[in-house]
């Protein structure tokens, strides 16, 4: 809210709709009973069979479907099942016991892959190695779930002739009536407490966005942002706290300090517009997937106002019946490490189309071992999908199959970059907003 | 003076045993024409509530354990086991429900506690 001195009217900020969707990612009514991660396979591998038993009639109407175990040589058919990808660089709890343990760490490279690494499909009767040139291991990761085309070959493996992922799924019509500019801004990896955070830089950004800065016009441009949302990784405690030991008193300011200082920007935030924070992986929040949302002692002052909103990880809300889904990058970083793509959009736009956020959760990401349902299943697309703490801001708007339209966000480590990121929801248009204090 | 004493002006009451449960299981067992007697062994306690499975029901209900449909069976109860598959719209068999209703005992799969 911002008044002009020449006594013209208060100029308003604008208002939109919001719902929160978060309710399916809150660990509220499970209880460990010390179940493995059986069951969450065996819940996606249900749900994902039963949407490619609806599209393989479209794809190929005359060919059997089988159980792996059904299999016979030379027949050909579609099975579907859950992939495994075999990566011999991937590091193994087993290996501990195993091997002799060597006195030199084992150097971790960024990414697991090799050239040996090979697919296997694998269903509740068995398990099939896929051969073939169609399917480039590459491009896959452990934990999808797709139809395969092809025989059994005579030395036990499937050869694929063709396969089918699930796609895109159908999506709620964006309504197209709004004739205002309506913003949401983004940002990410604000850290906090590192080296890398320069509070100039942030301050620059919280009053840009409050009002606080420029004349009428950029004020103007400020009070069409209905909403902020910040996309994990805000603060950064040192990992040395986590150990497990007692934190001395002379060290308690080091623990609290950055948590405090967020809390000053965030209340002023929050006195001026709608802001809802997101846990990454150097919150302090639980470790595995979903994150549940920041707990509300940890902002003082920021928690008074009914305009804060603590968001798990992933984070899926409506601002004007337009469906938001985003996460703080675990889950891109992750396919990152095992699989290649051209760039972060990429591994996004696969992960709609295998209609899950994070289909390397539980393998090697952290996960709640589920009993009765996997909560990352995408069963509508959304309209826009966000991903936070990347390297740098990409956007790509992809079209569907079926007339989907979704807005792909790349957002980048503001600490590194200074890059916010504002979409328009009238017609997902996206921009940057760089700030500097470099003169 | 004669009838008034003071058990008519407190009218005592049998104790409710759990007919509530007793009769909706048996409702259940009668629409798919399940008698349970053979699978019900009285124990040695009055109560009529603590009925042990026999050897019958223990093989059906490992047979529902291993069933690959409803999936993994380890690391939750029998009857979250059904109540998932019914949810999910996979048809468990009923007789199964009524075996697992009969009983006050929370089972677990036949590897629990030995895996």
């Amino acid at each position: 809210m911002a008044d002009s001195e020449m006594g013209e009217a208060t100029l308003e900020r604008k208002l939109a709709v919001y719902r929160n969707l978060d309710e399916r990612f809150v660990i509220r009514e499970e209880r460990y009973k010390g179940q493995q991660f059986s069951h969450i396979y065996f819940m996606r591998l249900h749900h994902m069979r039963s949407q490619l038993q609806s599209l393989i009639p479209k794809w190929k109407p005359h060919l059997p479907v089988n159980t792996v175990l059904g299999l016979e040589e030379g027949k050909e058919c579609i099975i579907v099942g859950t992939l495994y990808k075999h990566m011999k660089l991937k590091p193994s709890i087993l290996d501990e016991y195993s091997k002799e343990r060597s006195a030199i760490p084992l150097v971790k490279p960024h990414n697991f892959m090799s050239t040996d690494d090979h697919l296997i499909l694998e269903d509740e009767s068995g398990r099939v190695k896929l051969a073939g040139p169609m399917l480039a291991p590459s491009a896959f990761v452990t934990g999808i779930v797709i139809a395969v085309h092809g025989k059994e070959t005579s030395e036990g493996d499937f050869f694929v002739e063709d396969f089918l992922e699930a796609g895109l799924a159908p999506q709620v019509d964006r309504p197209l009536d709004s004739r205002e500019d309506k913003f949401v801004a983004f940002v990410s990896g604000l850290s906090v407490g590192t080296n890398a955070f320069n509070p100039l830089q942030f301050q620059l950004l919280v009053d840009h966005i409050t009002g606080h800065l420029g004349d009428e016009n950029e004020q103007r441009i400020s009070s069409k942002i209905v909403r902020l949302v910040i996309v994990g990784n805000s603060m950064h405690i040192s990992h040395g706290f986590f150990s497990g030991q007692t934190v001395a008193p002379k060290d308690h300011a080091k623990l609290t300090e950055p948590i405090r200082e967020l809390d000053i920007f965030l209340t002023q935030l929050v006195a001026a517009l709608p802001v809802d924070i997101m846990p990454g992986c150097n919150d302090p929040a639980n470790y595995s997937l979903p994150q549940q949302p920041l707990h509300r002692c940890l902002f003082a002052g920021a928690s008074a106002y009914n305009t804060f909103v603590s968001c798990t990880n992933p984070h899926h809300f409506e601002l004007d019946n337009v469906q938001f889904v985003g996460t703080s990058g675990q889950n891109i970083d992750d396919l990152y490490k095992y699989s290649d793509a051209k760039d972060k959009i990429e591994f996004m736009e696969r992960t709609l189309r295998w209609r899950h956020l994070a289909p390397t959760a539980p393998n090697t990401l952290g996960c709640y071992p589920y009993v009765d349902k996997d909560p990352f299943l995408i069963e509508s697309c959304p309209h826009v999908y966000f991903v936070g703490n990347q390297e740098k801001y990409e956007t790509r708007l992809l079209q569907g199959p079926d007339k989907q339209l979704v807005r792909l966000i790349s957002i980048p480590r503001f600490c590194e970059t200074g890059v916010a990121v504002m979409l328009n929801l009238r017609n997902l248009e996206c921009h940057a907003l760089s700030f500097s204090t470099n003169l | 003076m004669s009838s008034s004493t003071i058990t008519s002006f407190f009218r005592q009451e049998k104790k409710r045993t759990n007919d509530g449960g007793g009769v909706t299981i048996a409702k259940l067992c009668s629409k798919i024409g399940l008698d349970l007697a053979p699978f019900l062994v009285s124990s040695t306690d009055q109560l009529r509530s603590t009925k042990e499975l026999s050897k019958e029901a223990e093989e059906r209900l490992r047979e529902f354990d291993i069933d690959m449909r409803y999936g993994p069976s380890m690391g939750l109860t029998r009857i979250e086991r059904w109540d998932r598959a019914s949810a999910l719209g996979l048809c468990p068999p009923a007789d199964v429900e009524c075996l697992l209703l009969a009983t006050s005992t929370i089972s677990h799969c036949l590897w629990q506690g030995r895996v």
